[in-house]
């Protein structure tokens, strides 16, 4: 018993403690070094055996054709897929890349401050002679930091050193899931650009609200309403707005845009946005621009006592018709318009010499069936067209100045 | 007996868990500074009076020099002290170096050798039994492995001590460690130890040219094995300058991402590239045995090699560029120093 206890009090359990930190450090090091990617000035990782990598926008920006490197040095050449160039994000796909490494998304929302991170990256480019990445340790310093211009709405703080070259690059908690990707820092002059303690990372569930868009190719736009003019409970512009912190108010609502189609009033208080919480305006904007354009996502409002959850449309529908119609199979040559119609999808424009202008369509035109189906809005007419390949043929029926005519798209051969 | 061993085993295990990393560093600051000095450095191009007065671009080289002592590593019982080479380059006054022992006292010391490369000084102290540290294992101070650096500045009575992690353990043509504790004028030369206590390397590469500046979350110490491959040579009072970067002259051009290889875009007028026939267009494939598909492996088979030495570029020029056509080319370049170094 003595013994026993002459061996315990010899150890150090003080030590005993911080070297077990020091193991799960050691540990996540080892586990995330080898996804980490070498992108141009920048940094990246892995993030499925497939090959897609994340980056920042001001990294790999829309560029097809990179060569980049694994740590370790294995060439890739790399092609950015989607973008998002306000929130800072290309998401890029390795060319014949299969097994890798790589480093899963965690759940950004479940960080806590002081919570330990690991800065995987590229400082100064020093690994640029054997390819071996750099980590450097740190704490969560805050969440949800706002900045505009670029829209870094939700970013997450850290005192991880982040330098130039880490940009890109993950922050990934001790379990080895990213946690956000560095991208910006503040530091006192510019000109020396050297860490003074303060980084931004672009959140992991952001990104993954972004991921099938993406995927699904182009530029992706940070969410926002259309149509609606906000303002800061508490504001003293806004008389008997409540006290600050309550919520975002509704100022007023545009006609005919997706803010009003989705119900909203002037007076109502926006609370939460799809389960976030929006105590101020920069709140209410960095949870709206954490899903793209496009999504729908519910608002919960106060309105006279009660609550509503309100589902509207993010973004522009004409732009966002605009990119669907980019991403379709077949080339068709025409642009919808962004308004609903209950009874069909307007035409916006036609290109010249395409297979809409052959087939006789005009700016104007209102189409009402397509392949012997009537169409109740765009969502009718994108099912039909995702399905329509090159070459192929299609009957649609388009009312002109009173008239039905009918024309036979021919999309183009690949 | 056994009631006494069990109270004081309680005693330390009772403790608030969140003060265990504090008494740690606290301990290990006490341990590693018995072999940490400070090094007052007076330099001979001080300029008088002190002041600024127009002054500072004629003194740039002494205005940009870590004010006060810098620390240093004991690295022999018989006074053999490494510090940083930046910390006591230039030019010193005679009998313008001391040394202040963690005991109080201090002694005057020379420069024995130097390592640019490294950025490595020893110096060499009267003195016998001094207290050494233990030196870490290979492969103790991996990616992630705790370190703090303990130096003697501003105040040669009082040890620092900065915690941090290994960042990288390849870095400077792997000579040294990368961390992110925090490496300013102050704490270079000083002791990187793990947390059990041993060397792991002497901090360095803290300049004013330095991209990576002061305190930024990347510093750099060289590793004891490469002080170790190099002792006896400093010992004997050797000067080892850093060695000269290899040179071919030439600056990459667009080129086509799906065709590997390095296209030239710019033949600098005499230099190697153009006394060997390069030509802007050319696309440089491999230099000798390595395949060169871009610039970063352009520059790795460059920097592999040694001024002075023959290479053999393997070189496709375009013979009719619009029907990808080209001739293969072997071109012999004999590679020299940059321009200006």
């Amino acid at each position: 018993m003595t013994a026993v206890l002459l061996w315990a009090l010899a150890q150090d359990p003080d030590l005993e403690a911080v070297l077990e930190f020091e193991r799960r450090v050691r540990a996540c090091a080892e586990k995330v070094r080898p996804a980490f990617v070498f992108y141009g000035q920048g940094s990246g990782v892995v993030i499925s055996p497939d090959g897609w990598v994340l980056t920042n926008y001001h990294v790999a920006g829309n560029r097809r054709g990179q060569r980049v490197r694994l740590a370790g040095g294995r060439p890739f050449t790399a092609d950015a897929v989607g973008w998002d160039v306000h929130g800072d994000i290309s998401l890029c796909r390795l060319r014949e890349a299969k097994d890798l490494p790589f480093c899963e998304l965690g759940d950004s929302d479940a960080l806590r401050v002081g919570q330990a991170v690991l800065a995987v990256g590229n400082p100064f480019m020093l690994g640029n002679r054997n390819w071996e990445p750099s980590i450097c340790l740190g704490v969560i310093s805050a969440r949800h930091r706002y900045m505009d211009n670029p829209g870094y709405f939700d970013a997450i703080q850290t005192d991880a050193p982040i330098n130039p070259g880490n940009s890109g690059g993950p922050l990934v908690t001790l379990d080895g899931k990213i946690a956000g990707i560095n991208g910006r820092i503040d530091v006192r002059r510019f000109a020396s650009r050297v860490n003074t303690g303060i980084g931004y990372a672009v959140p992991a569930n952001q990104i993954r609200r972004y991921l099938e868009a993406f995927k699904a190719g182009g530029r992706v736009r940070e969410g926002c309403i259309v149509g609606l003019t906000v303002g800061e409970a508490g504001d003293p512009r806004l008389e008997g707005s409540g006290a600050y912190g309550d919520g975002v108010l509704v100022a007023a609502v545009t006609e005919g845009t997706p803010a009003a189609r989705a119900g909203f009033e002037p007076g109502d208080l926006i609370v939460e946005v799809e389960g976030l919480r929006t105590p101020n305006l920069n709140r209410f904007h960095g949870a709206v621009g954490n899903w793209p354009q496009g999504e729908t996502v519910r608002v919960r409002v106060r309105r006279g006592g009660g609550e509503q959850e309100l589902r509207v449309l993010l973004g522009d529908p004409a732009w966002i018709r605009e990119r669907q119609m980019n991403l379709l199979p077949a080339d068709l040559g025409f642009l919808p318009a962004g308004e609903d119609d209950a009874d069909g999808v307007r035409v916006r424009s036609v290109a010249g010499e395409g297979p809409a202008e052959k087939a006789g369509m005009k700016a104007g035109d209102l189409i009402r069936a397509a392949g012997g189906t009537a169409l109740r809005g765009w969502e009718d007419l994108r099912e039909i067209l995702s399905r329509l390949r090159p070459g192929e043929e299609l009957r649609l029926v388009v009312s002109r100045e009173g008239k039905e005519l009918d024309l036979v798209l021919r999309a183009a051969p690949r | 007996m056994t009631a006494l061993l069990l109270a004081a085993l309680l005693g330390t295990r009772g403790d608030d868990p969140s003060e265990a990393l504090g008494r740690v560093l606290a301990r290990l600051r006490e341990r590693a500074a018995r072999s940490v000095v400070a090094v007052e450095v007076e330099r001979s191009d001080d300029p008088e009076g002190g002041g600024f007065q127009g002054q500072v671009s004629a003194h740039r080289d002494y205005y940009n020099r870590p004010r006060g002592p810098v620390s240093g590593v004991i690295y022999g019982p018989d006074g053999h002290i490494l510090t940083s080479f930046f910390n006591v380059s230039g030019r010193i006054r005679p009998g313008g170096l001391r040394v202040f022992l963690p005991d109080g006292t201090s002694r005057p010391a020379r420069l024995l050798g130097s390592d640019e490369r490294r950025d490595l000084a020893l110096l060499k102290i009267e003195a016998r039994d001094l207290p050494t540290l233990p030196k870490a294992a290979p492969g103790e101070a991996a990616p992630g492995a705790f370190v703090a650096l303990v130096g003697r500045s501003p105040d040669p009575r009082v040890p620092t001590i900065n915690l941090g992690i290994v960042s990288a353990v390849e870095r400077m043509g792997g000579t040294a460690l990368q961390t992110d504790v925090e490496t300013n004028y102050g704490n270079a030369g000083g002791a990187l130890v793990t947390l059990k206590g041993r060397l792991a390397g002497v901090a360095c590469h803290v300049h004013p040219e330095s991209p990576w500046g002061q305190s930024g979350g990347v510093g750099f110490a060289c590793k004891v094995a490469e002080i170790d491959r190099v002792l006896e040579r400093l010992k004997r009072g050797e000067r080892i300058e850093a060695e000269k970067v290899p040179f071919l002259g030439i600056l990459p051009g667009g080129g086509d991402p799906d065709a590997p290889g390095l296209q030239v875009g710019l033949v600098v007028p005499g230099s190697p590239a153009e006394k060997a026939g390069l030509r802007e267009g050319d696309v440089l494939v491999g230099i000798d045995g390595a395949e060169v598909a871009d610039f970063e492996d352009f520059r790795g088979a460059l920097l592999s090699k040694k001024v002075g030495q023959e290479v053999v570029l393997r070189v496709r020029r375009p013979r009719d560029r619009a029907r990808k056509e080209y001739e293969e080319l072997r071109l012999r370049a004999v590679l020299e120093g940059r321009p200006g170094e």
